[in-house]
């Protein structure tokens, strides 16, 4: 090859940026798949749009995560937007579903990979706790609807206990007993490209995330 | 050429029949079959001759072999069992030959040299074996000797086929016998599927079937085809994946031991204070000695395919049984090798000493413990470099799926099987319908993305999909519930959703979309179900959700959550 026709390297940086887009998607790409378990920082990387709205874009490992909100306001999507930044890493993922509801086709398009998306269904309430418990020691995020009863507060001080002790990250409902290191609330949801000839296509979610660091809000887009 | 130590191998096909027929009488002549849970669900692995001769094969679903065989008795593997049973065939062919090797129960090898010659000869000693196994009652058991435990396993597999082809069993035709310099002319004529088992083994990826099947496209029909190969060829070709076929083809040993001798600081050791008696007890101890000595063996760089497994009691006896596994022994299988082999020794003794006039001789010849155990050692025999494991390149990891697959195994041990299930996108119009729930452990059967149904309800997924509906309530502007008529048309548009499943109980609809009406089982009871997306206001945040219509009913069928 003739060395005048290869750019050396000091010219690199004036080549053009032709395409930001395809760079910002690389750089998440990469974000999301690389290796999650360092030493030094056991966290699980969160994507980019519910990362802007969480303290260093990541829920560290064996953390509860409160998810709350009313019914229909995005409760089920945030859970799912965290299980799939858990598979997306190659990682398991493990559902508890008492009322046998969970919808498996908006949790592939929130992006879990539904090979390693295990879900309990069914769950009787007086076997909730021994359940979620099992799980905690075999995946890396567990996201677990209560039971309609509720949990009682020492069933929940021990999942938290062993959520820590396993690194795992627990994903709980509204009426969690016990304390959790972040806590999102879908304050409502918004949808557009709505008519009377048309059908859904695209929703904005407001999220409130609250964790000891500060607390931010924010509308989550997503082209579903 | 470097032919490998002559060894015979021993064979019990369909071993776990065997052992249950042992355990209970009452199944001998009964057609059975013992089902096991493996990756694609509850198959069978091992059937009676009178259950095959009705069609029951290895590999066969349950139900499939009860319908091919009326009166088919299903049992329940069980590993620990059969190698208990087995441990009185180790025995009996013990008192003649030393140093065996047990590969699994059902199965052992050893090498011939020394026997041989004592015994005058490869023809007497298999016609020995063959004889001291039957008098136990095991008339099924069949021996091959040939140069490596690849082709005697083939020469015994081989004794079996002429054995079925006789119509008098003499217990002398039970063993095939290679003559020396022959293994590879004998290896030439099988044809190349009988390598998969052993490819399968060592290599974690598990290609074994798609090796052999690839090299039977080629043209290469049999073993002898794979071994006129040049080495070099193969290795480009195939890895070494292919490598490992083309060496046991050409009728040499699988891989090249490092070390003959193992350096004595490889052997772990345990002392148990105070004495195991019980099997769980030695167990538990056995599996952190098996993790310790697969961690030395690790770092550096080996695995072993044998493992001597040594116990001392406390009236001084010394028990020794080697185990030997097709491919590197991994922590589980090694555990599980362990395992049976205390339980042998443990158990035997207790039914050794409760029987009528057995001495605490008659036990020690017989080998087995009376009395607790007091130290425990595991020592690696045929240590290899290890090939590797290639973990997935977007960080999956195969311990995560270990662990991930014991947990959810434990959750099934507590609902019941069909309790875990991971979801599967089928083809269908509604979301209930689009999705199939395959219980964990049985077979994904992955089809490629189900083209979207005609009459499919657009846009996104909804998270939360009721089944069975809730029950719900479209009414129009004058408060009347909205119907669809038999053309599918609508009474009036709707204006409210009520429903309790929805916060605040409903309200009035922002928006909405369709109908799509669908005409369900046209061909026996005519319905038509007409689906909405509505969007109610539920005052701080809109809801979305999906209305079906049918025979006048509402019902939200799912919410976009």
């Amino acid at each position: 090859m003739a060395p005048a026709a290869s750019p050396t390297i000091s010219e690199l940086p004036k080549l053009p940026r032709r395409d930001d887009a395809a760079r910002a998607h690389l750089q998440e790409v990469g974000r999301a798949t690389r290796p999650v378990s360092l030493a030094h920082e056991r966290v699980l990387e969160l994507g980019s749009s519910l990362g802007s709205l969480v303290p260093r874009g990541s829920v560290a490992r064996g953390a509860v995560v409160r998810v709350a909100g009313v019914s229909g306001a995005g409760v089920t999507s945030l859970g799912l937007e965290l299980a799939a930044a858990c598979t997306r890493a190659g990682e398991w993922v493990a559902a508890v579903d008492p009322a046998g509801s969970l919808g498996a086709l908006a949790a592939r398009e929130a992006g879990v990979v539904l090979e390693r998306f295990a879900v309990v269904r069914r769950v009787p309430p007086a076997r909730w706790a021994s359940v979620v418990a099992a799980l905690l020691d075999g995946v890396t995020l567990v996201l677990a609807d209560l039971p309609p009863e509720g949990v009682g507060v020492a069933d929940g001080r021990r999942l938290v206990a062993r959520a820590r002790e396993r690194e795992t990250v627990l994903v709980v409902g509204d009426r969690w007993p016990a304390d959790a290191a972040l806590t999102l609330r879908a304050r409502a949801a918004e949808w557009v490209g709505r008519g009377e000839v048309h059908h859904l296509t695209e929703r904005r979610l407001l999220v409130h995330a609250e964790a000891p660091a500060g607390a931010r809000e924010g509308w989550l887009a997503r082209a579903v | 050429m470097r032919e490998p130590a002559r060894t015979a191998a021993l064979r019990c096909p369909d071993w776990p029949v065997t052992a249950a027929r042992r355990r209970d009488p009452s199944l001998v002549g009964v057609p059975v079959a013992v089902v096991d849970r493996g990756q694609l669900g509850l198959r069978v692995v091992a059937a009676s001759a009178e259950a095959r001769a009705e069609g029951v094969a290895s590999g066969l679903r349950r139900r499939e072999a009860e319908a091919r065989c009326a009166g088919l008795v299903v049992l329940d593997a069980d590993e620990a069992g059969d190698a208990r049973a087995f441990e009185e065939v180790a025995r009996a062919v013990e008192r003649h030959v030393p140093r065996l090797v047990l590969h699994e129960p059902g199965a052992l090898s050893f090498a011939t040299r020394g026997p041989s010659r004592y015994f005058g000869g490869d023809d007497a000693l298999a016609a020995l074996v063959v004889d001291t196994v039957a008098r136990l009652g095991v008339t099924d058991v069949t021996v091959g000797i040939a140069a490596g435990v690849f082709a005697a396993d083939l020469a015994a597999s081989r004794a079996a086929d002429l054995a079925a082809s006789r119509a008098v069993d003499l217990v002398a035709s039970r063993a095939v016998v290679v003559p020396p310099g022959e293994t590879v002319a004998f290896l030439a004529e099988w044809p190349v599927s009988v390598l998969a088992g052993a490819v399968d083994a060592s290599h974690e990826q598990g290609d074994g079937g798609a090796l052999t099947d690839l090299f039977a496209r080629l043209g290469l029909r049999t073993l002898g085809d794979v071994a006129a190969l040049p080495e070099s060829a193969v290795a480009a070709r195939f890895g070494s994946p292919g490598l490992l076929a083309h060496r046991l083809a050409r009728g040499e040993p699988g891989h090249e031991p490092v070390a003959r001798e193992v350096p004595p600081e490889l052997v772990e050791t345990m002392e148990l204070d105070p004495p195991a008696t019980r099997v769980d007890e030695a167990a538990f101890a056995a599996k952190a000695l098996a993790d310790r000595l697969l961690g030395r063996l690790d770092a550096m760089g080996c695995c072993c395919t044998r493992v001597v497994v040594e116990a001392e009691t406390e009236h001084g006896e010394r028990l020794t049984r080697c185990w030997r596994h097709e491919g590197a022994l991994t922590p589980s299988t090694l555990v599980a090798r362990v395992r049976w082999q205390l339980e042998a020794w443990l158990v035997a003794s207790d039914a050794g000493v409760a029987a009528p006039g057995a001495t605490v001789d008659d036990a020690a010849d017989a080998e087995m413990a009376t009395g607790g155990l007091t130290v425990l050692r595991l020592a690696p025999d045929d240590v290899i470099p290890a090939t590797g494991r290639q973990l997935g390149f977007w960080g999956g990891d195969p311990a995560a799926a270990d662990r991930a697959g014991r947990a959810l195994a434990r959750v099934q041990a507590l609902l019941g099987p069909d309790a875990v299930a991971t979801a599967l996108p089928v083809g269908g119009r509604t979301p209930i319908e689009r999705v199939r729930w395959v219980p964990w452990g049985d077979a994904r059967d992955e089809t490629p993305d189900p083209a979207p149904w005609p009459g499919a309800v657009p846009g996104p997924a909804p998270a939360r999909v009721f089944d069975p509906p809730v029950p719900a309530a479209l009414l129009d502007a004058r408060g009347e519930p909205v119907t669809v008529s038999g053309r599918g048309e609508t009474s009036a548009p709707p204006v409210a959703l009520e429903c309790p499943a929805l916060p605040g109980g409903g309200g009035p609809l922002v928006a909405w979309a369709g109908p799509w009406a669908h005409d369900l089982r046209w061909w026996s009871q005519r319905r038509r179900r007409v689906l909405w997306q509505v969007v109610v206001d539920a005052r701080e945040t809109q809801v979305a959700c999906l209305v079906a219509v049918e025979r006048g009913r509402a019902a939200v069928e799912a919410l976009y959550d």
